[in-house]
Order: structure tokens, then sequence, then C-alpha cells
């Protein structure tokens, strides 16, 4: 059966397919950092239930009243770019969707569970006592798992070829685990995310921490010696995932494609430049050259995307029927929305310490 | 067609859908009525300067928050979830239509999460008219959730001008728009109070939690009140045919409208009871009765609306399994299977029959009936249909009952889901049919009614009724029950069907009526041949002879199965063979 015979018909969109696009890349970005420090939070949190001190004990007190907070911004900022990518890619994402409907439901009680044992572990982080680090340990496990059905998702739904599975297997239980980049792809996002939350630890520990030194200092150390190694790492795991991909679209990155090619560059030399500051343990250094980065990774991963669905699917081609207003209507609630943001924000420094 | 579907043959999706979203519900409306609650029940505190209202109101905040931010949050993204596995083609043409509608709601949810921390967080740190202004933001943005959201689910019922325009603002602020947004408001402040109730009766405080319960109590009892009048124009606004629906079109629409007004009759009796009339009422238990009785009233509400939209999923716009109205008549002519993309059979053959039957079903069926589940079994609900009677019933499904889509492909795929539904499901033979039995009102009976009742279930019901009776009521059938149609045929069909009728509860005197030849023969003989066919080659013939060769056709011609009828079915059969060939005794 030819893959793309089974390929919905894409339904009309309202505005020129760049602003989608445009929209999608902005956000997927902030979901990441979200979902970044949250993963590295964790594991920092549950690493410091294993170094000897206070100051560990105390820096994974902080850290638990850190993580409810990231959990709900990590649900959140995922809304918006997962919205973008249903109204660009819906016909297939839907598709693969139906095919692992099990799993991808199995995301909503796991991140319920992860939540609530993220506020347990919060809320009761001093009655809990030696319990805790299992706690923290079940919530980093849940949430890693989640993010596995997403890569699972994310890359069924551009193999149109894996999609012929359904009529011997309708059940929802199919995951893409023949796809020989899946779990090269899943550990690449999973190293770079805890890296990153390693520099979140750092940066949550000199800013919001400063007042307990030692806590600081173990904050700072324990996160940048995680986000050094852990990227160190991800220049291996990288070459891995690059290698297990289709060669047409390794290829992309090898002077195929001279967007694709100059991402590459710029994200290798971003990646080592933060090696060496963060070995030198510069925290803000670090996280200036890590926002970037995270943004390059999004574009070459988008990248990938195109070179998987080139022979299926151009959005460009979509037929758009443009309507102005409603696209105005949320660009001016977003303004509106962060006013009112940065105004209650701008009201916390007179409190006590939250 | 243009998707695959998750098949689970015992587990429909419907239901998953009614569980998350009845759950979702409940959460989210208490979402939004709770932000007002709070902030109008921290401002009384503050007015009255008493610190243990405070104090309730800030523990409140914090089940609030556990509840609301994780559990409503997360349900919410779980109806996304689930309608997109459920009902792809519809989740895209929403998403597609609304997504800048739904790009503001994720703003309002932003601020949402922030302000409630934020109000959460700094309970007594912050001056009192910052905390004050915070909360309210926190309930402004929810409200707007709603009112986005509201915009959304009632293009669903009624999309308006939208179906010719196109325009988003048409689709938004469709016809029920308004006045679901009160009802919707109204009812989400109406949960706050009794939400508010239920906490408060954990207030060991013997003062504050009186004065916290009478407080929760006026709440709901006046949201209530003017949730009434905003349901009243909510249905007054519904377009006819899902009116129709609504007051009683359908037995079990109409049960459910009677549960939400029991439910709410029952609330607002117990809240006044417990405010006016008994400060010892104030228990717990009672509070919890208040509670699901709120449930119920919304509950009853939420399936009326989804069960007004049937058979679409978007009113006169697409049909619950997907498929485009303004398609149908395109697919009708072009077949369905060769529109479709997740599908292995392109037509029908006689080798494929029963297979490409099965993806028909999956298709056009599978998204409202499961196989043998708890979910509108289809197993069930057609144990009494022959081949025959299903196809006739397939071709005016909707005709029939309007809450059915029509099925959409031409003939031989009609029947192809016939097959696989009858011979398929049932194991019955293709030509097995009830006409078999000899009884042309019972034929009639499965094809126009059992569909809905079966002859053992209306049996009761007709006791002690005369055989004229029963044929007068065939006439009037919307007298009996308003949810039955019309039964439009011919007077003999009527006659014939109330002799069946008759003869269930009085099987001797109908039993003359059983037996017509001209069925049987339709049913066994006509497929392959016509009488006018064979009229000439039994020129002659003797009645008893007519008789004796049913026992053994194939010794006429050897392509001829035997006739397996009973002596009585061979007797009439002959009969009337007899009598066409031109009386022959």
């Amino acid at each position: 059966m030819n893959p793309a015979n089974l390929i919905p018909t894409a339904d009309a969109l309202t505005v020129h397919w760049g602003w989608l696009q445009f929209l999608l890349m902005l956000t997927f970005p902030l979901h990441l950092f979200a979902m970044n420090a949250m993963l590295g939070s964790a594991l920092a949190a549950f690493i410091s239930h294993l170094l000897p001190g206070r100051q560990y004990r105390e820096l994974a007190h902080q850290l638990a009243k850190a993580l409810p907070f990231l959990v709900a911004f990590t649900v959140n900022l995922g809304v918006a770019p997962l919205l973008f990518v249903n109204v660009i890619y819906g016909h297939l994402l839907y598709s693969s969707t139906v095919l692992m409907g099990l799993f991808w439901l199995g995301v909503i009680p796991l991140v319920i569970v992860a939540y609530y044992l993220a506020y347990i572990y919060d809320f009761s982080f001093k009655k809990l006592g030696n319990i805790a680090i299992f706690g923290i340990f079940a919530v980093l496990i849940l949430l890693m798992s989640v993010g596995f059905i997403f890569t699972n998702n994310m890359t069924m739904m551009i193999s149109p070829a894996s999609w012929s599975r359904w009529f011997n297997t309708p059940g929802g239980t199919l995951l893409n685990l023949a796809d020989p980049a899946l779990l090269s792809r899943y550990i690449h996002l999973m190293t770079g995310s805890l890296a990153v939350g390693g520099l979140f630890t750092a940066v949550y520990s000199v800013t919001f921490l400063k007042r307990d030194r030692e806590v600081a200092k173990a904050g700072l150390k324990l996160g940048m010696q995680l986000f050094t190694w852990l990227t160190a790492l991800q220049l291996l795991v990288g070459i891995w995932f690059l290698i297990t991909l289709p060669s047409e679209i390794l290829k992309r990155f090898m002077g195929g494609n001279n967007l694709a090619t100059g991402l590459l560059a710029v994200g290798v030399v971003l990646a080592i430049a933060t090696l060496v500051t963060g070995y030198k343990q510069k925290v803000m250094a670090t996280l200036w050259l890590t926002l970037p980065l995270v943004y390059v990774m999004s574009f070459m991963r988008d990248s990938i995307r195109t070179g998987y669905l080139a022979q299926y699917f151009d959005m460009t081609k979509v037929p758009t029927n443009v309507q102005w207003s409603p696209l105005t209507f949320f660009l001016a609630t977003l303004v509106f929305g962060l006013i009112v943001i940065v105004w209650m924000l701008s009201k916390l420094p007179k409190t006590d310490k939250v | 067609m243009n998707y695959p579907v998750w098949y689970v043959p015992t587990f429909g999706g419907g239901l998953l859908i009614a569980l998350v979203a009845i759950v979702h519900v409940f959460v989210s409306h208490f979402a939004v009525g709770g932000g007002l609650y709070l902030v109008m029940a921290e401002r009384k505190a503050l007015r009255e300067k008493d610190q243990s209202v405070l104090d309730f109101v800030k523990k409140h905040t914090k089940f609030f928050m556990l509840l609301t931010m994780v559990f409503g949050g997360l349900t919410g993204v779980a109806i996304w979830f689930v309608i997109s596995l459920i009902h792809p083609a519809a989740t895209s043409l929403l998403i597609h239509t609304f997504v800048f509608g739904w790009a503001a709601e994720w703003v309002f949810f932003l601020v949402e999460i922030i302000a409630l921390f934020i109000y959460f967080y700094t309970f007594g740190k912050m001056d009192d008219r910052t905390h004050q202004t915070i909360g309210w933001i926190y309930f402004g943005a929810a409200w707007m959730s709603l009112f986005l959201i509201t915009g959304i689910i009632d293009f669903m019922l009624t999309p308006g001008a939208w179906v010719t325009n196109g325009n988003f603002w048409s689709g938004f602020f469709n016809p029920t728009f308004w006045p679901s947004l009160f009802f919707r408001s109204f009812m989400s402040f109406m949960l706050a109070g009794c939400y508010g109730f239920l906490t408060a009766t954990f207030l060991e405080d013997e003062v504050t939690r009186h004065k916290m319960i009478r407080y929760s109590g006026i709440w709901a009892l006046v949201s209530l009140l003017f949730s009434v009048p905003s349901g009243w124009w909510y249905m007054s606004v519904l377009p006819d045919k899902a009116r129709t629906l609504v007051v009683g079109g359908s037995p079990t629409i109409a049960t459910a409208v009677k549960v939400g007004a029991f439910s709410m009759a029952l609330l607002a009796g117990l809240v006044i009871a417990l405010i006016l009339l008994n400060p010892k009422a104030r228990i717990r238990s009672m509070t919890v009765i208040v509670m699901i009785a709120a449930m119920g009233y919304m509950g009853a509400f939420e399936w009326t609306r989804e069960a007004a939209r049937r058979p679409y999923i978007v009113n006169e716009v697409m049909y619950s399994n997907g498929i485009l109205k303004k398609d149908v008549e395109r697919i009708n002519r072009e077949g369905f299977l060769k529109n479709a993309k997740w599908v292995q059979h392109k037509e029908v053959t006689e080798v494929n029959q029963l297979e490409a039957g099965k993806e028909l079903f999956l298709h056009q069926c599978f998204v409202c009936h499961s196989l043998g589940g708890m979910n509108n079994d289809i197993i069930n609900r057609t144990k009494n249909m022959s081949f025959n009677a299903m196809r006739k019933y397939l071709a005016t499904i909707h005709e029939k009952r309007y809450f059915m889509p029509p099925f959409v492909g031409n003939d031989s795929e009609l029947e192809a889901l016939a097959a696989y539904i009858t011979a398929g499901i049932h194991k019955k033979t293709l030509i097995e049919d009830n006409a078999a039995a000899g009884d042309r009102g019972k034929l009639l009976y499965d094809e126009n009614c059992a569909a809905c009742h079966t002859a053992d279930s209306i049996k009761p019901k007709m006791a002690g009724w005369s055989r004229d009776k029963v044929r007068k009521a065939l006439d009037n059938l919307p007298a009996l029950n308003p949810a039955m149609s019309d039964y439009n045929a011919p007077p003999a069909d009527k006659d014939a069907m109330a002799g069946y009728l008759f003869g269930l509860n009085n099987p001797d005197v109908a039993a003359p009526s059983k037996v017509v030849g001209a069925t049987l023969f339709e049913d066994n003989c006509a497929a392959c041949h016509s009488l006018d066919q064979i009229k000439p080659k039994m020129t002659g013939w003797s009645m008893e002879k007519v008789r004796a060769s049913l026992d053994k056709l194939p010794a006429l011609n050897s392509a001829m199965p035997d006739y397996n009828g009973t002596p009585a079915e061979k007797d009439a059969m002959a009969d009337y063979i007899s009598k066409q060939l031109g009386g022959a005794k």
C-alpha cells in the first residue's frame, strides 16, 4: 500500500502558513525551557538526596518548592505549540495519535500522578523524610516516560510508511519502535533537557536561594556539573542521533541544505562555547548562550521534520482562506495578557519571601 | 473516512469522551465560579475583619488550586486528546476554524495560573487591595476561558451563519452563544457555592462554620434561581430539530431533561431548608446531597446539549462519524470505500463483502456503537433484525430515526454493511429472514419497529387490546409515545402488522394470519426468479404437484437449493403459487 494514500486531506488554513509556523517556532522552545527546568530540577533534587550535608538537603527542599510551578508552566506552555502543530500537521498527528491511542491517553494519568506527587513532595517534604527520594524519583521517571510517548507520536506522525500497521493492529497499541532514529532522538532530547535543567538549577540557586550561601553554592556546583557533563555527553549522543537519521535527511545537515547545515554549525559552536563557560561555572554567560542554542535545536528539529515529510506533505500548498480579525484578536489578547502578567509579577517584590 | 479509527470492539470512544468531559465540566465550571467566590469571601472577611473567615478562604484556595489547576487543567488537555482520538475530522474542523480563539484561551489560561499562584502564595503577605485585585484578575481570566470555550462548544450545536459565510465571528457568536454563556456562568457560581458549602462543614469554629455555610448557601441558591430563566432562554433558541429532541422527541433525552429538572428542584429545596429553616441540618451529609444534586443538574444539561446535536458533531455540517453533510450525495454516487483513505477494500465484491462491510461499520457506526460493550452495543441492538430487515432499515435510517446519521455509500456498500451486521456479527444466513416463519406482519415489524423495541417489550403494553384497537394505534403512533414517528405504510401492511401484534397476546386466534405464501416466495425464491418467469413452466400443475415439488427442488433444477420451510410454510407457498397460476386446487 502506498503510504501517501493513507494521508488524510488537510483542512484549509485561515492565515498564511507562515504565521502558524512562526507562532509554533516561537512557542515550542518556551515549552522546552519549562520542560527542561522541570526535568532538570527533579534530577538535581534526586541527586541532592544522595549527597551528604545540610546544604544538599535544603537544596532538594527548595527545588521541591519550584517543581509544581514548573509542571504547571510546562503543561501551559505545551498547549500553545501543540495547538499550532494541530493546525499545520493535524491530519498527520491525528492519524498517528489513533495508531498509539492507548499510550497517548496514558500521558494524562501519568502527568496527573506526577503533578500530585510533586505537590506532595513539596508540601510534605519534611514529613516524608527519607522516603522523599522515592517520590522525586517517581516524578522523574513518570515525566520522562511522558517524553517517550511524545517522541513516539512526533516521529510516527512524520513516518506515514509505518501507518499501514493499523490494519492489523487497530487497538491503539502501536509505537514507533522500529524507527532506527527513535531511541537516539529520545536520548538526545532527554540528555539536552537534563543538561539545561542542570543550568536552571544553577540559575535558580544563585538568584532565588542566594540568601543561604551554602545552599546557593551547592546548587550552583551541582547544576553546572550536571550541565557540563551532560552537554559533553550530548555531543556524542547528537552524533549518534545524526547517523541514525535516514541518509537523505543527514545530507541536509552535511551541505545538502544551507539552512540546515548552518544551523548544525551554529549549534555545535554554541554547544562547545557553553561547555567552556559551563566548566568555568559562569552561570549567566552559559545561560545567554543556551537560550539561543535551544532555539537553534528547535529549528534543526523542524528541519528534520520537513525532511521526513518532503515526499508527503508541503504546508505551503495547503489552501488558505484568510481571516485577519481572529489573528488580530489573539495578538491583542497576548499583548494584554503579558501586560497583566508583568503587572502582577511587579507586585511580587513588595511581599515577603514567597 | 479520512482518518483511521481507534478500534477496541467492546470499548466505544463515546463513553470515554463522556467520562472525561463530565469530570472536566464540573471542575472547570467550579474553577470559574470559585474564582469569584474566593474574592467575594475574602472581601467579606476583610470588611468584617474576621480572621477565621480569612483563614477559611486561604485553606479553600489551596484545595481550589490543587483541584482546578492540576486536575482541571489536565482534564482540559485530556478532552483535547480524547476528541482528536475519537473524532479526528471534527477536531481538525474546529481547530482550523477557531485556532486563534483557542490561542487566546491559552493566554487566559496562562494569566489564570500565574494569578492563582500569586493569590495563594501571597495570602497574608501582600497588601489587601493588591491581593484582591490579583483575585479579580484570576476570576476575569477564568471567566474569559469560559467565554471563549462557550463560543466553540455552542458552535457545534448551532453553527449559525458560519455554514454559509465561513466567518470566525459568525460561528463564535452563534445563536446559542449568549444564553449558553449566561447559563454556564450561573451554573459555575452555583457549583462554587456548593463546594464552599462542603468545605465550610469542615470548619471547627461553630460561628464561622454557620456563617460560611449560610454565605455559600445563598450563593448556590441565588445562582440557581438565575440559572433557571437562562436555561429556559437557551432551550428556546435551540434549532427546531434539536428542540424536538430535547423536549421529548427521544425518550432517553426526555428522561435526561427530567432528571436535570428533578435534581434542580431537589437542590433548591435542600438549600432553602438548610439555609433558612434548620441550622441543625447544616451537616456534611446534607451538603454532599446538595453537591450531587447540583452535579446532576449540570450533568443533565451537558448531556442534553450533546444529545441535541445528534446525528451531527457539528450541527448540519458534519455527522458524528466525521462525514460532511455536503459530501453525502457525491459519496452516495461514487461509493464510500472509493473515497475513504483508511480502507483495504476500495469496492465491494462477492468475495470481500463481509470484510468491506466491517470497514464500513468501522468508519460509519463504531464511533457511537461498541461491539458487545456498554456503549450502544450494536450486537444487542440488531439481534432481532434479519439481513433484509437491516438492509431496508439502513436505507432510511436517518429518516426513520433522525438522530442516526444516514448510511453513506452506494447500494452494494449498504448491502455489505447489512451483511456484516447480520451474517458477520450475528452469524445469520443472508437469505434467512423472519418472514421464513411465514409472517408478513412480523417481517414488517422487524423492519420498522424492532430497532427501538422488541416485540416482547411491547407485548405486555397491549394485553387485552382488540385487533381493531391495535390496528387503529398503528394509524397514530406518536399518540402512544411522542418519540415514535408515524408508520407510513399501505393499509394492507398495517393490517398484517396488526395481526402479528394482536397475535402476540392471542396466539390461537391470530394463527391464521401467520402464514403468508407471498412473503415466503419473495424471501426464498424471488432473488433468483420472479413468479412470472416460472409461471409458463408450471402451466397446468395442480396444487398437490406444486406442494410436492417444494420438497425436492433440486430435482426440478440442480442449481436450486432445498427449501427448508416447515410443512405449513410449504403449504402456504404452494397455495399462493397455485392461486397465481390460475386458481388450481
